[in-house]
């Protein structure tokens, strides 16, 4: 009897947490996603779907949808096409490799607040790097933050460096799977590098690619430190993104039902997302050891 | 290994320096004085740490996130470590639709349960609490799939002779699996314990009281409260900053190759 329960009480613990604090919430969310609550008043009425159509019929969710998905789709192929080129030069091994991996690798690991703040200095009007940079070639101060055309792209390029390390280790490993001979045989062919580099490393490092640009996608739709940290969404919404918007509407409005509403659609489009990723490429990709 | 090649490497160096140097001049500047970084002049000045720790209460939120860190890794990667045993050394009624359960939270995006997780919590009075910021993070998915598929590669025949002799099924699992997954159990702990530290959003909500701001809080408030552009007082936030980064960074330094294999292994294959 106790030996058939013995694996129950291995898994116990874990599950416990998995279900008080994943899976009931998605139910929560959904029950509250469809009731009036501003936190404080003493009933949450059913109020059908109504948040769910004030979400939908208002500006801030197309808005943020739109930034969001333009953040992914400019964010996600920079940081896969810069990290497969460095870790092709990078996948060698010697001394001074090993310390530009290091180095490259370091952002990722690091506090995400302290390098939007390092960032914010960065790109300050008055007394930034990059605007002390351009000075120094007689070009005049960029409001880099304020400016809605820029802002945008200043949270892609920090978190780009934030993440490419991460990228840049993971494809050094696909890099390092692939058979030596295959090179041989083509040096031996005289093929060109960047022929080379075609025919052969970037197919054959393709189930590496598609493992990152599922997790990267995943995670671009959920950006909220940088954000939060350096634009609060703005300027004039240019960064307003998913999770600060879930962020404004659930914990500084308190509208817990719009709020859910919001936690809901986020849910659906990234499980779909993930779900339709893995039916087109399910094939391709191996995690079993 | 080739010989270097002198230009090479230092041509490496040099890359490796550019691209840390926001970072490499933040830690510069948090040892000068506002005076001086607004006259364009060199100083030294150890003061805005004094500040920090002093009067900002910096020296607090260093224990807090320790605290927090701490405690969540430990009883994360004990409970993973648990779970990924019994995935990986029993076939039970239902293990597969648990394990398919936990690894599924992997696809889920944690901020749907933002709301109902402060609203639980609230209910039983646990936030603005250690509780409360450490329970959300306790359960760990990721960890428990690739600790299971690591104990898989140790060979059955070293649980069934201790079985023979005698042994309980806990014994094999802290006298035989632990000490063989150590390597494994050590990256996932170190990858708890960076990504707790490292986290934002929930801290953000959770705690109003400042004596339990962790550092992401206490940093992310000394900025913001800052007036504003031009007024902020950089050094003592670059200051702020670097207390926050040093931890992991002294970390990383001692555990480069670790964590980079622990990553690795998760990822490709």
């Amino acid at each position: 009897m106790l030996r058939k329960l013995t694996p129950y009480l291995f898994v116990a613990p874990l599950m416990i947490f998995i279900a008080l604090f994943t899976y009931i919430p998605i139910l929560a969310s959904l029950n509250l996603s469809f009731r009036e609550w501003n936190f404080l008043s003493p009933d949450m009425p059913f109020v059908g779907f109504r948040n769910y159509e004030q979400l939908l019929a208002s500006r801030d969710l197309w808005n943020s949808l739109w930034v969001t998905t333009l953040f992914a789709v400019l964010s996600v192929p920079l940081r896969l096409g810069l990290a497969l080129g460095i870790a092709n030069y990078l996948v060698r091994e010697s001394m001074h490799v090993r310390l530009l991996r290091g180095a490259l690798f370091l952002p990722s690991v690091t506090s995400t607040v302290s390098i939007a703040v390092v960032f914010s200095w960065v790109f300050s009007t008055d007394y930034g790097m990059v605007n002390a940079l351009l000075g120094t070639f007689g070009l005049g101060k960029v409001q880099w933050l304020q400016n809605p055309h820029l802002a945008l792209w200043v949270l892609i390029f920090v978190n780009t460096w934030k993440q490419i390390g991460y990228d840049i280790v993971i494809y050094i490993a696909g890099l390092q799977a692939i058979p030596r001979e295959l090179y041989d045989a083509a040096a031996v062919d005289g093929g060109k590098r960047l022929h080379v580099f075609r025919r052969i490393t970037m197919p054959l490092v393709m189930p590496t690619t598609y493992f990152l640009l599922v997790i990267s996608v995943i995670e671009a739709f959920q950006v909220f430190t940088i954000v939060n940290v350096m634009t609060k969404g703005g300027p004039a919404g240019a960064t307003d993104m998913l999770v600060n918007l879930l962020y404004e509407i659930g914990f500084v409005l308190f509208d817990i039902g719009r709020g859910s509403a919001l936690a809901v659609l986020l849910f659906i489009l990234l499980v779909g997302l993930a779900i339709l990723k893995s039916r087109i490429i399910g094939r391709k990709v191996h995690y079993e050891a | 290994m080739k010989p270097e090649n002198p230009i090479l490497a230092g041509l490496a160096l040099v890359a490796g320096l550019l691209f840390l140097s926001p970072v490499l001049y933040s830690i510069w500047m948090s040892f000068q004085t506002v005076d001086a970084y607004y006259a364009g002049e060199l100083g030294f000045t150890l003061d805005n740490y004094a500040r920090a720790v002093g009067q900002y209460n910096f020296a607090r939120y260093l224990l807090n996130s320790l605290i927090v860190s701490g405690l969540v890794t430990l009883i994360g990667i004990t409970f993973a470590t648990m779970a990924a045993y019994a995935f990986a050394r029993y076939s039970f009624r239902g293990g597969n639709f648990l394990f398919a359960a936990t690894v599924a939270t992997l696809m889920i995006p944690s901020h749907i349960s933002l709301i109902p997780n402060y609203l639980t919590l609230a209910k039983v009075g646990l936030l603005d609490s250690y509780a409360g910021l450490i329970l959300p993070a306790i359960s760990n998915g990721f960890a428990a799939f690739f600790l299971r598929q690591y104990i898989r590669g140790i060979p059955k025949a070293l649980d069934e002779a201790a079985y023979m002799d005698g042994a309980t099924s806990l014994q094999v699992l802290w006298r035989i699996i632990v000490p063989l997954s150590r390597p494994a159990i050590a990256s996932m702990a170190l990858y708890i314990f960076i990504t707790e530290w490292n986290n934002y959003i929930w801290p953000l909500v959770a705690v109003g009281k400042q004596d339990l701001y962790t550092l992401q809080i206490g940093l992310a408030r000394l900025y913001r409260i800052n007036p504003g552009e031009g007024l902020i007082d950089w050094p003592l936030v670059m200051a702020a900053s670097t207390i926050t980064i040093l931890p992991v960074l002294l970390g990383f330094l001692l555990v480069e190759r670790h964590l980079v294999r622990g990553i690795t292994m998760g990822a490709v294959k």
